[in-house]
């Protein structure tokens, strides 16, 4: 599904150059669950941009179904990501004037064939509890209920992989469960791939494959 | 529900900090209305001169020299004057090779009749016999004769057809309106023929406070049509060589001494009005700037959800844009509402020909402006947008963070 082969990163920092990611290989099948773990500047983060084409590397490939994305140009690869990846970050980043709903539908906006995604939203919102805040503005929401919101709208296009990036971060325990358990049902019942970076070592626990990030080395699964 | 699109996003993304949404909307209010009212005072001269050139029909004016600079003050700037030489100029102008048409006018300053309206008024009486500059404009729906103690009234005048006003004691009754011209000395004359006029002197003595004297043997002007086969220059010249005391002005040569009072001011105008929109080009520009600037993560995540590049470049340009436009449409009125406010002020202020263009050409300036406001949206964001679409999607997110 989604696979990265010798894949680097490099960035200068203070006249020195770290490197955020080294020959990295991974290969993470369809359907699969997978946590990266490490330190905070190990490379995480930087890794899930990597796979997710947001940053290009600065060697080897990311291949998504077969397709090097780095190859594609930038209109396709932005379809890519509009069709076929989710982002879940630590923050929100929701459009302040913008509705609930309209937050989530946002994807739709850029992606030809997104129509009628209101009843999807409307599902999306009820899935992370949120169903009786459509029409509230992000103001109005609490900064957990915000993240539900950002989760929903990850979800909306119904894309084939989720890269999320400490998506319980600073969320109470019981949103944090919720969350968790919403991903393991969108994974079992539509076998969609998800690659979460994450400090927690619960969440971890529960998905099917570790990954260790040091140093922008991926080092081994545990 | 209405369906998410990038103008819907472009509109909640200007609601976010409505205040500087409303500045700028402001600037390029302030920007487009005054470039279109200095557009619309440009075309109003511009059209006044064209109008009142053409009006003026004569192509040599022939006045005493010793009164040259009177004589150019009435036509150009409308101001009431009177001064005379001798009749007898007309026959010997008529003699005079090139010249067609030759015919008398007598101008007459205005005084205490001047009762009841609050406008200077100035009257010319006409030769009705050898006449080709007055009667020839009279509006479509007046009559197309005159006699006795009838007058034909400027269109500035506060007169309808049929109403009746005295001059120095005796009554005239109105019979016809002439057509705009922007030109004081036009818009601001009563019209009447000469007998009459002499007549009204002959009675001012018994019915007027302030008789007026005009003997029958003098004129103040004479208008001479040229038969075209020499250039009116020329036959000014010959008048000026054959007969003495008199200054013959070419009209291309009153035209000329407009287009030099109005190029200083035109320079001006386009000038300011440059410094003017090159400064709204750059606080829109700067504003656009800090907008991407303090919505990097923002424009990031939109990226990671599959905005392309030339989605994020139309999003910004469409929100410039937007507040141009809607500063354009905001100019539009206050534009207008600055010309028809100041009409007056333009003309008698500046003593210069002033006429609102016509209802066609104000549309097509409407429209321009219009144009004009996106285009300043357009070219202000450009660079701005350019940046947040060439924005990597990783980078924006981090530095936003």
């Amino acid at each position: 599904m989604i696979e990265a082969i010798n894949l680097s990163k490099t960035y200068q920092a203070g006249g020195q150059i770290l490197a955020a990611a080294d020959r990295v290989n991974v290969n993470v099948a369809r359907g699969e669950m997978v946590a990266v773990v490490g330190h905070s500047g190990s490379g995480k983060t930087t890794l899930l941009s990597l796979l997710g084409g947001l940053t290009r590397p600065d060697s080897g490939q990311v291949l998504i179904d077969g397709v090097d994305i780095w190859s594609l140009a930038d209109s396709a690869l932005s379809e890519l990501r509009n069709r076929k990846l989710g982002f879940i970050y630590q923050f929100a980043s929701l459009i302040p004037t913008l509705s609930v709903l309209d937050n989530v539908c946002l994807p739709s906006t850029f992606g030809p064939g997104l129509d009628n995604l209101i009843g999807t939203a409307k599902e999306l919102l009820a899935q992370v509890g949120l169903a009786d805040k459509a029409n509230f503005y992000p103001a109005q929401l609490s900064g957990g209920q915000q993240r539900r919101v950002a989760i929903a709208r990850a979800f909306i296009s119904a894309p084939a992989v989720i890269l999320a990036d400490e998506p319980t971060g600073d969320l109470d325990e019981e949103t944090e469960r919720e969350i968790i358990n919403l991903f393991r049902r969108v994974n079992e019942e539509q076998a969609t791939t998800f690659v979460i970076v994450t400090h927690n070592r619960e969440i971890a626990a529960q998905t099917h494959r570790q990954l260790v990030m040091k140093d922008g080395v991926l080092d081994a699964a545990i | 529900m209405k369906k998410l699109n990038l103008f819907k996003l472009a509109v909640c993304n200007l609601q976010r900090k409505v205040i500087r949404t409303i500045l700028l909307l402001l600037v390029a209010a302030l920007v487009s209305g005054t470039l279109l009212s200095a557009t619309v005072f440009i075309f109003g001269m511009q059209n006044a001169l064209k109008i009142g050139t053409y009006r003026l029909g004569a192509d040599v004016l022939v006045v005493p020299a010793k009164n040259e600079e009177q004589a150019r003050t009435a036509l150009l700037a409308g101001k009431p004057t009177s001064f005379y030489m001798e009749r007898a100029v007309l026959e010997r102008i008529r003699k005079v090779e090139g010249v067609r048409v030759a015919s008398p006018q007598i101008f007459i300053e205005p005084s205490s009749f001047t009762c009841c309206y609050n406008v200077d008024v100035f009257l010319v009486a006409f030769d009705p016999a050898s006449d080709f500059t007055v009667m020839p404009w009279l509006e479509k729906s007046s009559r197309v004769t005159i006699s006795g103690d009838e007058v034909i009234a400027g269109r500035a005048m506060p007169l309808m057809t049929g109403a009746t006003i005295p001059f120095f004691g005796t009554p005239f009754k109105v019979v016809g309106t002439m057509e705009p011209t922007g030109m004081k000395f036009f818009d601001q004359s009563i019209f009447m023929t000469t007998d009459a006029a002499y007549r009204m002197a002959e009675n001012s003595a018994s019915r007027s406070m302030q008789p007026i004297k005009l003997d029958k043997d003098k004129i103040s002007a004479v208008l001479v049509k040229t038969d075209g086969t020499i250039s009116p220059e020329r036959v000014a010249l010959r008048i000026m060589h054959d007969l003495d005391d008199v200054k013959a002005i070419a009209s291309d040569e009153v035209v000329n001494t407009v287009r030099k009072q109005l190029s200083g001011l035109l320079t001006g105008i386009v000038a300011v009005s440059g410094v003017l929109w090159t400064m709204c080009l750059f606080m829109i520009g700067f504003a656009f700037y800090m907008i991407v600037n303090e919505r990097q993560r923002e424009l990031g995540m939109l990226r990671a959800m599959g905005a392309k590049r030339g989605q994020v470049f139309s999003l910004i340009i469409l929100e410039a844009v937007l507040i141009t436009l809607a500063g354009g449409l905001l100019g539009l009125g206050l534009g207008f509402g600055l010309l028809f406010a100041l009409e007056d002020v333009i003309r008698t202020g500046l003593q210069l020909p002033y006429l609102l263009p016509s209802p066609m050409v104000v549309q097509e300036l409407v429209v321009g402006s219009l144009l004009f406001s996106v285009l300043t949206g357009l070219v202000s964001a450009l660079l701005p947008a350019l940046l947040a679409s060439r924005l990597e999607p990783y980078e924006a997110i981090r530095t936003g963070e």
